[in-house]
């Protein structure tokens, strides 16, 4: 494995809380809702689109919490002055972007596959082997969107502003993505804003696959956009302000 | 790669928007040599080590390392920086800060040898949030040393240091030079660049005003320093041939370049001097009107 790969993994790893907020709260907050909606459900058909639908935004809710979590903190690391330090080492620029990219990517993994265990073994969410396989797999594909936004927003924020992003910017693309209540319950204007979010859209990859179809074109269509935007904005800001400045 | 000059600066301008910070500075270190950049805050030491290094792009003039470009030659693994505004990464160990470093290089110094010259004895297991200051620097230096590069660049390496710790860095320091490395370091300690460098190179307002050893630098400051004890009313502004003067107490320490004009003025009051001494200038004096003095003097070895 490359050495900074796995270094880079075993710091975000030994945060207590990058843990709780990505992987422990996505799950139990499955539960919970399930609990209720689930409750309330008119019988086991409408309990399954209930139970499959919480787990499917928890497990976005979680993705893209970890990856904006594993990314956001460029921002620290250049604070620190340790990326003007690897600057000055032989590992290439390109190699430490191309790590943080797949370690942003790798973390994502985890609160999504827990959570899917979850929806499974404690709220009975029945899919086939190939829907449980698509569903992990087009949700941790599709985070690379937020992977991006991560970055864009760990070059473009200072130390602090960086750390109330990391957990503001989750719960905000969530709530407005519809990741808490459904759309379906939105008023029309804010339903509107919601078709505006790239959460919407990575959760409905997820209800796409659950509900047994292929991920909608426009979903993907509308991920790539988003995606390809916050990485033009990243390099721009980059280019401002390269990874190994210390501020301004 | 062996005939190449380890560091080969020329007309090296640097601005900040309208502020000047090196101006044309031209300097060649052979390799081999200890060379500390001697000057004030602010007289563009950093900004010309982080030209050296490839951080900030010169508006004028090149920069050769080892023969090839900054980047190049970093990412050969020839060269080994300890930075003003380094750092380290939060959440990890100092341990294995230490071996990513070592392993990013084509050559790593021998852990056990590293620990021990970078003085980081029992700091390896050791969470890097918490070092002391001193602590952070032996860390930051050991990562400079880790890949045995050929050049060490140290930008103001003793800042965050004690008087032992000091002392302790200057040792490795030679210990460095001893081993064939090429150090060039920027410091405004005199005392530092006087105990540790063959080849004093003194900067101010972003240009060389002084290059040569510390004994050349000395005497090409060509300047003594006379000192007595006088009242606070004692006129010295009229003296001639003084480059500065100061006070501490009733102590008056003057320095001039002709030191027997200045003692006849002196003596032609008719004033007593008490406590009259003079002395050869130390290295600051000379450093002081050297930077001081637009001039520049040329002790050049």
């Amino acid at each position: 494995m490359n050495p900074l790969f796995s270094f880079q993994l075993r710091r975000v790893a030994r945060n207590r809380q990058y843990l709780i907020f990505t992987v422990v709260l996505p799950a139990l907050f499955t539960i919970f809702f399930t609990k209720i909606f689930g409750g309330m459900a008119s019988g086991p058909v409408e309990y399954q689109r209930q139970a499959a639908l919480y787990m499917v935004s928890m497990m976005a809710y979680g993705g893209l919490g970890a990856a904006l979590g594993a990314t956001i903190r460029i921002s620290f690391d250049r604070a620190s002055g340790w990326l003007r330090q690897l600057r000055v080492t032989p590992v290439p620029q390109t190699q430490v972007l191309a790590v943080d990219v797949a370690v942003g990517a790798l973390l994502t993994l985890p609160s999504l596959v827990v959570v899917a265990l979850v929806g499974r073994f404690v709220n009975d969410v029945q899919l086939g082997l190939g829907q449980w396989l698509a569903l992990v797999g087009v949700l941790w594909a599709g985070a690379i969107t937020f992977v991006a936004l991560g970055i864009l927003l760990g070059l473009a924020l200072d130390e602090r502003a960086a750390g109330g992003a990391m957990g503001f910017v989750g719960v905000v693309l969530a709530t407005l993505g519809g990741l808490w209540a459904p759309v379906e319950v939105f008023p029309d204007s804010l339903r509107t804003l919601a078709h505006a979010m790239p959460s919407y859209w990575y959760a409905q990859l997820g209800r796409d696959v659950a509900a047994g179809a292929v991920p909608s074109g426009t979903a993907v269509v509308v991920l790539a956009g988003f995606t390809a935007v916050f990485a033009l904005l990243a390099v721009g800001v980059a280019r401002h302000r390269p990874l190994h400045a210390v501020a301004g | 790669m062996t005939t190449a000059p380890a560091l080969d600066i020329a007309g090296l301008t640097v601005r900040y928007g309208d502020t000047v910070a090196v101006d044309g500075l031209d300097l060649t270190v052979p390799a081999g040599q200890t060379v500390a950049l001697l000057g004030p805050n602010g007289a563009g030491k950093s900004t010309t080590v982080n030209a050296v290094l490839g951080l900030l792009r010169p508006d004028a003039g090149s920069i050769r390392v080892l023969g090839r470009t900054p980047l190049d030659a970093i990412r050969a693994g020839g060269v080994g920086a300890m930075l003003q505004h380094g750092g380290l990464p939060s959440e990890a160990r100092v341990g294995e800060v230490v071996d990513l470093v070592r392993r990013s290089f084509p050559t790593a110094w021998p852990l056990d040898d590293l620990v021990a010259t970078a003085g980081i004895e029992g700091l390896l297991a050791r969470p890097v949030d918490a070092l002391s200051g001193g602590q952070r620097q032996r860390v930051l230096l050991a990562l400079a040393l880790a890949g045995e590069p050929p050049l060490l660049l140290l930008d103001e390496p003793t800042s965050a240091m004690d008087v032992e710790g000091r002392r302790a860095f200057w040792t490795t320091m030679r210990g460095l030079a001893g081993r064939g490395h090429t150090v060039v370091f920027a410091t405004h300690h005199l005392e530092e660049a006087d105990a540790v460098a063959d080849r004093v190179v003194v900067v101010a307002g972003g240009r060389l005003v002084a290059d040569g050893s510390a004994a050349q630098l000395k005497a090409g400051g060509a300047t003594r320093r006379i000192s007595f004890t006088a009242g606070p009313d004692r006129d010295l502004d009229a003296l001639p041939a003084v480059r500065s003067s100061s006070r501490q107490g009733s102590t008056v320490t003057l320095t001039t370049a002709d030191v027997e004009s200045t003692l006849r003025a002196l003596l032609a009051d008719g004033a007593p001097l008490p406590d009259l001494e003079v002395r050869g200038a130390s290295l600051e004096d000379a450093v002081l009107t050297l930077t001081s003095s637009a001039t520049t003097i040329g002790a050049r070895s």
